[in-house]
Parts: structure tokens; C-alpha cells; sequence
């Protein structure tokens, strides 16, 4: 370990009862070059005015690792040095600080040494990393961007309970998007009333339905009612297709036990999926997978929640952070992003978010907001899905930004079809498929897009109702996170 | 894959009408199949009947292409070959190229040349030669399937041989894919005259007969330099006298197979000459010395010394690199 | 009677939504397949049941084959052997992380789809059991079609 006597203050002089600054306590080591087994984090610091950049990054170093506001002797009965998280780069962020709107902002480089977390417990590593550390006085504000986790450390996590692959396999389903919708609207439906909305769309040739991310027990359905109802659809639509359906069933609940309960009775009625929100906790998430894994379960995430801290450019976390943790944590579905919906989302930074999730080696791309190499240690992939505000006119550009394994989610896109449920999820199918044949023809689907829908739309009614229902939706803002090194073109084309 | 895929197959399907006018010299230019002759004429030394035969059938092709545009003829014409000519006389080499011109002018989608002999085509259970036989088939499709002596898989000698479903098979795919794949059957002329007496269906399967002469002892030397000009290699004054002696005494030996046998010679002396370098290892080498044979490389050889082949198993280390060795 | 979802037919595979594939748009997904440097396989069989995994190989799948004409040579001698089954093609990746297949799509179908009977079997309180059985496969397998 290589250590800069111009930076760190040697023996007594280190230790001497008082306060001394971050970077005297070696928590600043620029000349450090990471290990193989270091775990590194990025992330993007605003100093409070007149804290020096180099500074502030060796107080989140010490603030997330070792360090208290003080000194304390009783780092010398330890082999300090190796704890110690190093920052050991801090550079200005593109487009701030003077000349610029935007106060000066800095990208910071720590390395942690693996022994710092315990193996497989995303709770454990998060507590440090995005733990005090957030609430520090030295900075004004901090984002945590991204990560870069070794081979070693990766491998004490199981990853995802089923995969990409094997769902595929399970569910008999290859070479095209799957097909979703979430059953609407979201809250008041009776059990009864709610599988008949999943019937209909699973019918008519949806491969999955979902339960909306706040639909537990509530007093219009108690979750054992829906249980029952939603079987009854999945397995009706399945005898009447000879394809396997399936319909998120949230377990999400108010205690682990409830939650297992849950999972255990979809499982007694053959559910292949079952769904949790990502508010109730690394530590049930981590928990839940397991489960799945040991009860051939697909596990589906609804994001729900991380808007809170994901959207803002200067604080919080950047949403690849959170799916480089689900994929750990071992879920197998992750709302990750349309680009073209309702819901936040650059081209870009969305291909980021999928990259992570899907490729078993994600190399350094600051375009796309990838700050590391990262070797995924043969974690199985995660299936992104891409919900909020999608319908068929836009199947040319869903299949061209998100790829071919994402699940694309048109709830109201087929519950409000003027024809009818079964009307829209046909509309949805007919269109993807004829997208995806076109593509594997070789065909220029994006720009031939509309053609290719509007020639299917002549054979199909339901798909010619749907092109004229939502011809005109499109939602076009600006994206809020986007990528620093490369001005990029936001929302829809 | 070649590059001027995009330059080929289907881009001619739109019928011209009566009073519309062609450019052969842009067609031909177009399909850039004289790029592919030109890499034959400088691969293949001689074998000018050949290459005028391939000249003219390029020629019929283009003038086929163009009688499709106005619609005078649909069928596709039947392109399968046959190469006859001794060993060693460049038939697998024209074979390629046929396959790539004959991509260029959009006659196979891919051009690839899927080489093989009877071995990889017929099997010796009941029931075996068919998968195989369609195995390479189905390889082949898109580009130019080669035979190799093809006549051995008619064995009369033999009642049960299976060698008559292999061409059972080829024959009806011949006839049936002709937009799919090209044959080119190959082997000894005598032999394979032979076989197309006793199997007059694949006779009548055949569009074009090329036979390969073989090569005269100035064409081997031309040979012998353009090998070893690929390899980084030259020859002294004396060795090419002696490759000039040493060449009419190998014709009239047995076994004599055209360019191989000159490719199994200078492989002989190359080995000879890293001995004879390696024998007085203590001397610093130039770059000249290692790339030039002397005439001693060659002179050695039994050919020479006693009138007979070299590649005897008493010839022990000269034994080794010897690529084939009745030569 | 056919079946009573939208097309009165088995849904399963890439394309079922959409009218029969032609030889030539067979073709050109078998060349997509291709062109990734996938295998491609043929099966076949009478019991379309969704979780009726392995269908019979008709012949072994075909690796490092450069043009689709003889793939389509097979599903045509397939279609003449089994008119009356379910014939779809596979393609397989065997690049590491995949090793699966990346497409599926039906490319013969019986003219008549009986389809599937579904079996609830009643449990404790209102749970119930589903089972999913195929009306073509009723009959003892050696007296089907």
C-alpha cells in the first residue's frame, strides 16, 4: 500500500488526542491503485463552501469506512490501514463549477477492502456506503453513482433466483419481448372483478399480468380473495392458449412471515411468479429471493420508492447503483425504464440500467453512465421491465432501445382499449410479433416502424383500433438524470 | 463471407420493359467478377484452356442475367460441373474461385466451397448414408459442394455398397435445388468418363466439363517461384539449374501429381537446407542466408542420385516432413 | 372444435399471432438464426402441452450450415412425414450466459386443435388444485393421428 507522507500524518502526530482534517488521517491516498478485491464506489460529492474537493472526498472515504469525528487511539489495535476506505481520485464534474450554472460538483473514487462487508448481505455493505455518510455535514450534497464490486465479493451472492434463461425456459417463451399489463384501475377492484380483467388480457395473448405495487389487503380485496381469483384466470387462459401464463402476485406485506405466507400459498396454487416492492428492504428482498430459489420461483421487483433518491442529478443514488444491487440481492424482474413512457428515462442512461442487469460483462461506458468494468461472475441476468405509459404505436422503438428480453408492460394500452381487454392484449401481440419478424428479416423496423404496424393493422381490427386510439401520445420532457460526457438528445424519436 | 455480397443475388428481380437497353460491360464490371480472374491468373500459373472455359461460362451467366430482365428465360440454368484432370493440376484452387464468381453473379447466395470425398458422404450401415449424404448437403446449400473423386462412390463391384443412395440423393437435389447449390464432381478423367457411362443421370446433370491438362515442366518451375515467393523464399543461381534438371527426371517418375509433388519437393529441399544451416550452427546467419535454397538442397535427392523417389523410409531424416510419401 | 381464444388455435412460439408464415418468411428467420451462428433443430409432436418440453428431434440439430435452403429441405420433408402434428423450429445459442434456445416458432400445426382440458380439483377452504391435460393426447400415443 502506497502511502503520501505529503498526505497522511505519520505516527504520534496522527494519533494525538483531537481533530485533525480527513485527509491527514489517510483517508486521501492518491497514489492508491485499487486491488482485486477492493470494492470501489463512485461518487459525485458537492463540497460545502470552502471545503477543499480532495477534503470532502476523504471524509465520505472515512465517514463510510472507519473513521469517527475524531481520534480515537484504539485504531491502533487494528490493522487501520487496511480498513481505511481510500479515496483516491477526485476529479470536477463536466459542466460545473465556475463558468457553469451549476456549483462545482466532483467525481470521487473510493475503494473499500472487501473484509469491510460481510459476504452476501446487501444491508451490510449499504450501511456503510450510503449510510451516515449521507447526512455529513462537509458536503452539500453527495450521489452515489456507481459501483464496481469484485468477482470475489459478487460471488457470496446467489443473484438472480431464476434468470433470464431459465424463465425463458419455464415459460416456453423465446426470441421476442414478453408481454405484460398491470391489472387497473390499481385500487377498489373486488378479487373477483380483478381476475376477470386477467383472464381477458392473458386470453387474449398477454404472457403475464401484474398486481399494481400498492395492492396488498386492503378492505375492497383481501389478498387470499385475489390469490384465488387471479389462479383461476392464469389457469383458465392457460387451457385456453396451451401457453404457460403467469400473473405477479405481490406478497408484499407489513412482516417477513406474512410475506411468506403469501409467497406460500401462490405457490400451492401453481403461480410460476410471485412480486415484492423494493420498500420493504434489502434484507426481505435478499430473503425473498432465496425463497424463490428454493421454491422455483420467478421474482418480480416493482421499483417502487426509489424515485425518492434516483432522480435528482446532485444527491441520492443513481438507479444503476440499485440495479447492480437487485441484481446481488437475487431478483429476477426490475422496473428499469421505457425511454419512450410516461415515466423518467434517458436513452442512454436506460441502456445503462439494462447493460447492468443483462450482460455478463459490462465494460466502462460513460456514455451510458458506466463508470467501471464490471464482470458479473456469472450472476444470472435480470429481466428488465418496461412499464408506464407505453402502448403498441410504439413497438418499432421499444424493440430498438430496450432489446428483445425486457417484459414491455401496456396497462392501460390494453385495459383501456375502446374493443376491450382481450382486443388490446391481441393489438400487443400482433404488434410485437410483427415487429420482431420484421427485425430478424432484417428489415430498418425503427424507421419502417409505422409501416410495418400499419400493414399488420390491416388484417388485425383490434390493432388498427389501437394505432388510431393512441396515435397522437407521446410524453416528451426532459430527462432530469442524464449522462455528464456526452450531450444527448432526451425523451422520445 | 465476401464483401461484395451486397453487389449480388437478388438485385435484378424488377422485369424491364420491351424497348429498355442493357450495358453488358456495366453488368460486368458491376458483379466485379474480374477481380476473381485476375486473383485466378495470378494463383494459377497456365491452365489457359481453363481459364478460358471459366471466362466463357462467367459469360453466359452475365448474358443469362441480363435475358432474365426482359423476361426471356426464368429457369434457373444448371451450373454443375465437372473438373477432370490429374492430381495436382489446380482444380480445387478454380473450384473456389468458381464458387466466388459464380456468388458475384448471384448464381449462389453465399459462395462457399464445402470440399469433399466419398468417405464423408457414405456410410457404412443401413441408414447411415442417407443423414450424412444430406448432412453435406444441407453444408453446402447457398455455395458450391466439390466431390473428390466422385466416381468411388459408384462401387458395381460391390452389390451392397451405399454408395447408390448417396447418389441417389445428390441427384435428385441437383435436379431439384439448383437455386440452392452447385456440384462440381472432380477426379481422373478416364475414371470419372467411366463413371458417368454406367450413371448416364448424373452425365446429363452436368452443364460443363473442364478438363485440367496437365502442367508443362516450365509451368512447374513458374510454380515452384510463385510457392516460394509466398513463403519467403528463394532460390541461388545453381538451385534453380538444379530445380530445371531436377523437374523432367521427377515427371517421368510414378506418382508424378503436378503442383504437389513440386510443393512436396521444396519442402524437402527447405528441410534440407535447415540442416545443412543447422550443420554449422557456430556461423552468424543473414537474412539471405535463410531464405535461399542452394543447389546442394536439391541435388541430395534421390531423384537425382539414384532415379527414384525420395520419401523411402531409409531416407530416415529427411523422412518427416514429407507430405506425401509415395511422392 | 377449435379452441376458443382469439385464433382458435395454440398460441405458443414467436409468431402464432400472425397469419401462416410463408416458406420464404420461414426462410428468413431461419437465416436470422443463422447469421447469429445459432443451431437449428426441428421437432415435432402430437401433445402441445405448454410444459410438454421435449418434442421429438426430427434428425439431430444442424450446426455450422451457412444458407437456410437446407433447413427449409428438412421442415419440408418433416411436414410430409407429420401433417397432422405440431412442427416448430428451434434455434440454440451456445454462448456462455445463454446456452438456451433464442427462438422457437411453429411452422406446422394439425387442421384440427382440440386443445386442453382444464381439471380443478377442490382443496381446503376455496384453494384449488389446476390441472392441464391435451385432448390430443387421450388416446394411447401409438393410436393418435
Amino acid at each position: 500500500m502506497s502511502k503520501s507522507s505529503e498526505t497522511m500524518a505519520e505516527g504520534k502526530e496522527r494519533y494525538q488526542a483531537g481533530v485533525i482534517p480527513y485527509k491527514k488521517m489517510g483517508y486521501w491516498e492518491p497514489d492508491y491503485e485499487p486491488s482485486a478485491t477492493d470494492v470501489v464506489a463512485m461518487f459525485r460529492i458537492t463540497p460545502q463552501p470552502g471545503v477543499d474537493h480532495e477534503e470532502a472526498a476523504a471524509a465520505v472515504a472515512g465517514e463510510s469506512s472507519t473513521a469517527t469525528w475524531t481520534v480515537v487511539w484504539t485504531d491502533r489495535l487494528t490493522a487501520c490501514e487496511r480498513y481505511r476506505a481510500k479515496a483516491y481520485r477526485s476529479e470536477l464534474v463536466p459542466n460545473t463549477g465556475e463558468g457553469t450554472d451549476t456549483e462545482a460538483q466532483y467525481f470521487a473514487y473510493i475503494a473499500y477492502d472487501m473484509d469491510l462487508f460481510e459476504p452476501g448481505s446487501i444491508a451490510n455493505m449499504t450501511a456503510s456506503i450510503i449510510g451516515n455518510v449521507f447526512g455529513f455535514k462537509a458536503v452539500k450534497a453527495l450521489r452515489l453513482e456507481d459501483m464496481l464490486f469484485p468477482v470475489a465479493y459478487l460471488k457470496t451472492y446467489n443473484g438472480p433466483a431464476t434468470g433470464v434463461v431459465v424463465e425463458r425456459e419455464r415459460l416456453d417463451k423465446f426470441g421476442r419481448p414478453l408481454l405484460g399489463a398491470t391489472t387497473k384501475p390499481k385500487l377498489g377492484l373486488s378479487g373477483r372483478n380483478y381476475g376477470r380483467v386477467v383472464y381477458e388480457a392473458l386470453k387474449g395473448g398477454l404472457d403475464f399480468v401484474k398486481d399494481d405495487e400498492n395492492i396488498n389487503s386492503q378492505p375492497f380485496m383481501h389478498w387470499r380473495d385475489r390469490f384465488l381469483y387471479v389462479m383461476e384466470a392464469v389457469n383458465r387462459a392457460s387451457a385456453a392458449t396451451g401457453e404457460v401464463k403467469g400473473h405477479y402476485l405481490n406478497v408484499t406485506a407489513g412482516t417477513m412471515d406474512e410475506m411468506i405466507e403469501r409467497a406460500e400459498f401462490a405457490k400451492s396454487l401453481g403461480s410460476v411468479i410471485i412480486m415484492i416492492d423494493l420498500v420493504i428492504g434489502y434484507t426481505a428482498i435478499q430473503s425473498m429471493a432465496k425463497w424463490c430459489r428454493a421454491n422455483d420461483m420467478i421474482l418480480h421487483l416493482h421499483r417502487a420508492g426509489n424515485s425518492t433518491y434516483s432522480r435528482q442529478k446532485n444527491h441520492g443514488m443513481n438507479f444503476r447503483v440499485i440495479c447492480k444491487w437487485m441484481r446481488m440481492a437475487g431478483v429476477d424482474h426490475i422496473h428499469a425504464g421505457t425511454v419512450v413512457g410516461k415515466l423518467e428515462g434517458d436513452p442512454l442512461m436506460i441502456k445503462g440500467f439494462y447493460d447492468t442487469l443483462r450482460e455478463g460483462y459490462t465494460p466502462m461506458s460513460l456514455e451510458t453512465g458506466l463508470f467501471f468494468d464490471q464482470d458479473w461472475a456469472s450472476l444470472n441476468k435480470v429481466m428488465p421491465v418496461a412499464s408506464g405509459g407505453i402502448h403498441a404505436g410504439q413497438m418499432h422503438q421499444l424493440l430498438h432501445y430496450l432489446g428483445e428480453d425486457v417484459v414491455l408492460q401496456f396497462g392501460g394500452g390494453t385495459i383501456g382499449h375502446p374493443e376491450g381487454i382481450q382486443a388490446g392484449a391481441i393489438a400487443n401481440r400482433v404488434a410485437l410479433e410483427a415487429m420482431v419478424m420484421a427485425r430478424n428479416e432484417g428489415r430498418d423496423y425503427m424507421n419502417e416502424g409505422p409501416e410495418i404496424l400499419n400493414a399488420a393493422a390491416k388484417w388485425c381490427s383490434p390493432l388498427k383500433a389501437a394505432l388510431d386510439t393512441w396515435k397522437d401520445i407521446t410524453f416528451e420532457y426532459e430527462s432530469t438524470d442524464t449522462a455528464d460526457f456526452v450531450p444527448t438528445a432526451t425523451g422520445t424519436n | 463471407m465476401s464483401d461484395t455480397e451486397n453487389a449480388t443475388a437478388e438485385q435484378n428481380t424488377e422485369i424491364l420493359p420491351e424497348g429498355a437497353s442493357v450495358n453488358l460491360q456495366e453488368e460486368f464490371e458491376q458483379s466485379q467478377v474480374q477481380e476473381v480472374l485476375d486473383k485466378l491468373d495470378r494463383e494459377l500459373v497456365g491452365l489457359v484452356p481453363v481459364k478460358t472455359r471459366i471466362k466463357e461460362i462467367a459469360a453466359l451467366l452475365l448474358v443469362d442475367r441480363l435475358r432474365r430482365q426482359f423476361d426471356l428465360t426464368s429457369e434457373t440454368p444448371t451450373l454443375h460441373m465437372n473438373f477432370t484432370g490429374n492430381p495436382g493440376t489446380g482444380k480445387t484452387t478454380v473450384a473456389l474461385r468458381m464458387a466466388e464468381i459464380l456468388h458475384r453473379l448471384g448464381y449462389v447466395r453465399e459462395g462457399h466451397l464445402v470440399s469433399v470425398t466419398r468417405d464423408d458422404l457414405v456410410g457404412q450401415y443401413i441408414g447411415h448414408t442417407a443423414p450424412k449424404t444430406k448432412a453435406v448437403i444441407k453444408k453446402a446449400m447457398g455455395g458450391v459442394l466439390f466431390i473428390d473423386e466422385a466416381y468411388y462412390l459408384y462401387k458395381p463391384e460391390n452389390e451392397r455398397d451405399y454408395g447408390g443412395e448417396s447418389i441417389e440423393i445428390l441427384l435428385q437435389v441437383m435436379e431439384n435445388n439448383r437455386d440452392d447449390l452447385v456440384v462440381i464432381l472432380a477426379g481422373y478423367k478416364d475414371k470419372m468418363d467411366r463413371f458417368f457411362e454406367s450413371n448416364p443421370g448424373m452425365r446429363s446433370r452436368i452443364a460443363h466439363h473442364l478438363d485440367f491438362p496437365d502442367y508443362s515442366s516450365e509451368e512447374l518451375e513458374a510454380i515452384a517461384e510463385l510457392m516460394l515467393s509466398d513463403l519467403n523464399y528463394q532460390l541461388s543461381a545453381d538451385a534453380k539449374k538444379a530445380l530445371h534438371d531436377y523437374i523432367p527426371l521427377r515427371m517421368k517418375l510414378p506418382h508424378f501429381a503436378n503442383a504437389r509433388s513440386i510443393r512436396n519437393a521444396l519442402d524437402r529441399a527447405r528441410l534440407r537446407q535447415a540442416n545443412r544451416l543447422f550443420a554449422d550452427r557456430n556461423k552468424s546467419l543473414s537474412k539471405s542466408d535463410l531464405t535461399t535454397l542452394d543447389a546442394e538442397d536439391f541435388l541430395v535427392s534421390r531423384v537425382f542420385v539414384e532415379g527414384k523417389l525420395d520419401g523411402d523410409p531409409a531416407d530416415g531424416i529427411l523422412n518427416p516432413v514429407s507430405m506425401d510419401k509415395t511422392d | 372444435m377449435a379452441m376458443s381464444n382469439p385464433g382458435n388455435r395454440v398460441t405458443q412460439g414467436q409468431f402464432s399471432f400472425l397469419p401462416e408464415l410463408t416458406d420464404e418468411q420461414i426462410t428468413a428467420q431461419i437465416k436470422y438464426a443463422l447469421d447469429n451462428g445459432w443451431a437449428v433443430n426441428i421437432e415435432y409432436t402430437d401433445d402441445p402441452h405448454p410444459r410438454n418440453t421435449y418434442w421429438d428431434m426430427f434428425g439431430m440439430p444442424m450446426f455450422d450450415l451457412k444458407d437456410p435452403a437446407g433447413i427449409l429441405m428438412e421442415i419440408n420433408d418433416c411436414r410430409k412425414t407429420f401433417p397432422n402434428m405440431y412442427i416448430r423450429v428451434t434455434a440454440f445459442d451456445n454462448t456462455h450466459g445463454w446456452e438456451a434456445p433464442r427462438m422457437s416458432y411453429i411452422v406446422n400445426r394439425p387442421p384440427n386443435e382440440p386443445g386442453f382440458k382444464l381439471q380443478r380439483t377442490e382443496r381446503d377452504g376455496r384453494s384449488m388444485g389446476y390441472t392441464i391435460t391435451s385432448y390430443a393426447a387421450d388416446k394411447p400415443e401409438g393410436e393418435r393421428a
